[in-house]
């Protein structure tokens, strides 16, 4: 039997495509068929105060991480260090985008899947409490990107040294209050999502980025469960980027083998670093983490979004009381930089060239689904070899169901 | 009867669908239009004769080219929705650079195996009803729409620069700052969230009908250098009507 069609309810467009012979599985196919957009191509000869912006239309669900992602590349480039409370603001619009993103693909996308319902419509008509909560949540969350970063789709003043107009304290007093107002409903989400997920378990290497102090979020060093541990800008020594030529994204692999980044990375690796209702939660939970059972990467997204929840408010207190007006640092130096953030589907990163008159020279980015995609295609083969057994639509439904878990961006891994 | 619609995505950000999913009437507009295709919001997606269909994002593979066409055929109502299925967005930026070498760039010694077109706007396609303008559209523009169109009504533009959205607002002058601006020429309605936000507006909805071109063009070259205007005009629209020009170096 094969099997060949496109999945919905992801971002992007993907066909997966499996081939069974004599019971067994001769070909597991993730097919990115986006088409390429040379983001890294047309990025040479821009302005580095153009390119923040410019990225953030590589994905219209995660802008945010790939604007932080490249102001942090492109000040590393040129040497700018910026002050701690410019660092606060992009954590608080980097949590304030997990927390919509996660609502978004889990109540949205993923909740059709356990409910047993069609989609968006059937969620409205049959479950509206959840679209409710949904709403809600991103209602709030994509707000505050937009109070400090102009909007929510597409952030508008983040630029590097840092923002093109900051936001005031009484905006910050508005954040904590209603961040507040969320709470309770991102922990409900957790209890929506605590059980109900397959028995499935594969090991694999997990990668999230550490700045020895903070859940994963903003820079840091590149860190696995298999020892790795290395600067970010070494990255291209030990993450290799390879083509198939059935795929316009690229796979990644690090030393031949697949690897997962996204929730279930970050809290596989750093769950003792989770704000104290996040970490309670998961303490209850009757999952267990580290764990190698993908399905398990929605369950850790419901637990980051209560996570995250906590990080705005604290971050925004703090504002609250110290935000100051500030000029923002315009220096153009030639150099090359690396940055790494946490994307709502794990590590992303950016690198460029700028040259003395802050013109981009080289650019180069990796996407958190470029670098899961290898590892889909190895818990592919894994889950439908112990499931082989079951009927045509079942299988069909398993693969989409777990590509699925991992909250695959196409739009991003192919860009 | 419920309006038979269909939502398509092509080559894109998909952060336009994403501002459908903003929209504060999210709620009504599930309860008034019946998706009878929408890939990123259910699993089963049948054609039909769609009484709308929305496109968003741009035409980058042949199999890209077909669909749209055969989107065209069944549809009684075409819009498309946002700048690059209006205009052909960002990725036009590759219609001013070597192809051959970009491909290079991206993949290597695999470069031959990737297809790109040469981008081109939807309207340049297939015919197209009505547009939803922005990179990205705004959620109100998107809720206006369909309810002109579940009330029998023909969907109109906002016809005012963007400068009128600041007046509006009362948001401070980027071209009196000294920064360069398309305010003036540029298509507004956005409530104007760039000069809003700081920062100067880059024409993301497109040009008026008839702007001032001429008088845009003198005045931003007393700002700043040749490069830096055409770097303007090749952003979110670099092959939009009177963009493109601009933008392939003609001032």
């Amino acid at each position: 039997m094969i099997y060949d069609e496109f999945v919905t309810q992801i971002e992007g467009h993907g066909k997966i495509h499996f081939e069974i012979k004599n019971n067994k599985v001769v070909e597991i196919r993730v097919e990115i068929y986006e088409g390429s957009r040379f983001f890294e191509s047309f990025l040479r000869g821009r302005k580095v105060d153009e390119v923040p912006q410019m990225v953030s239309r590589i994905c219209g669900v995660c802008p945010v991480p790939h604007n932080h992602c490249a102001v942090q590349a492109l000040e590393n480039a040129m040497g700018i260090e910026v002050s701690e409370q410019i660092g606060m603001l992009r954590r608080l619009t980097l949590s304030s985008e997990m927390v919509q993103d996660h609502a978004l693909h889990l109540y949205m996308l993923v909740a059709p899947d356990y409910l047993g319902v069609n989609g968006l419509t059937d969620l409205y008509s049959k479950f509206p409490e959840l679209l409710k909560k949904c709403i809600k949540i991103r209602a709030v969350s994509n707000r505050a990107i937009e109070i400090i970063g102009g909007r929510a789709v597409h952030p508008i003043n983040s630029i590097p040294g840092g923002f093109a107009k900051l936001p005031t304290r009484v905006d910050m007093e508005k954040l904590v209050k209603d961040f507040k107002s969320i709470i309770n409903d991102c922990i409900d989400t957790f209890n929506i999502f605590a059980n109900n997920y397959l028995e499935f378990e594969r090991e694999t290497e997990y990668l999230a980025i550490d700045d020895g102090v903070n859940f994963p979020l903003y820079a840091g060093k590149l860190v696995s469960n298999k020892g790795l541990g290395v600067e970010a800008g070494k990255y291209r020594n030990y993450i290799k980027e390879i083509f198939k030529p059935y795929s316009n994204a690229k796979f990644c692999v690090i030393n031949g083998h697949g690897f997962h980044v996204g929730a279930i990375a970050r809290i596989n690796l750093f769950k003792n670093r989770l704000n104290p209702i996040a970490k309670d939660l998961l303490n209850t939970s009757q999952v267990k983490f580290p764990s190698d059972n993908p399905f398990y990467n929605n369950l850790a997204q419901a637990i980051e979004m209560v996570h995250y929840v906590e990080e705005a408010i604290k971050i925004a207190e703090e504002l609250a009381v110290k935000l100051k007006e500030e000029e923002r640092k315009k220096e153009i130096k030639a150099g090359t930089g690396v940055g790494v953030v946490e994307a709502p589907r794990g590590t992303l990163i950016h690198e460029y060239t700028v040259d003395e008159n802050g013109i981009i020279r080289e650019a180069n980015l990796i996407t958190p689904t470029a670098m899961n995609t290898f590892n889909i295609e190895e818990d592919l083969y894994k889950l439908l070899t112990i499931n082989i057994n079951k009927p045509k639509g079942e299988l069909k439904n398993l693969a989409e169901k777990l590509f699925r878990a991992y909250d695959p961006c196409l739009s991003c891994a192919t860009h | 009867m419920k309006l038979k619609v269909a939502i398509f995505d092509l080559t894109d950000c998909e952060g336009c669908e994403v501002q459908i999913l903003n929209s504060k009437f999210l709620d009504r507009i599930l309860e008034n239009i019946e998706f009878k295709y929408f890939r990123l919001g259910q699993k089963i997606n049948k054609w039909d004769n769609f009484d709308v269909a929305f496109i968003e994002g741009i035409v980058i593979t042949s199999h890209e080219l077909e669909l749209v066409n055969k989107i065209r055929e069944n549809s009684k109502i075409v819009v498309a929705l946002g700048s690059c299925a209006c205009f052909g967005g960002i990725a036009a930026l590759n219609n001013f650079t070597d192809i051959e070498e970009a491909k290079k760039y991206v993949y290597g010694e695999n470069a031959n195996k990737i297809e790109i077109l040469n981008i081109k706007s939807l309207p340049e396609i297939i015919k197209i009803d009505f547009m939803i303008r922005g990179c990205p559209i705004i959620p109100e523009d998107f809720e206006r729409v369909v309810s002109d169109l579940l009330a029998g009504r023909i969907p109109r533009e906002h016809t005012r620069p963007v400068c009128m959205d600041c007046k509006s607002k009362g948001i401070p002058c980027q071209l009196l700052k000294g920064n360069v601006c398309l305010g003036p020429i540029a298509y507004g309605g956005c409530n104007a969230p760039c000069p809003s936000a700081g920062m100067p507006c880059d024409g993301c909805r497109g040009p008026l009908e008839k702007p001032e071109m001429s008088a845009e063009l003198d005045l931003l070259k007393k700002i700043t250098s040749q490069d830096d205007i055409i770097r303007l005009f090749r952003r979110f629209v670099p092959i939009a009507p009177l963009f493109k020009e601009v933008a392939g170096g003609k001032l």
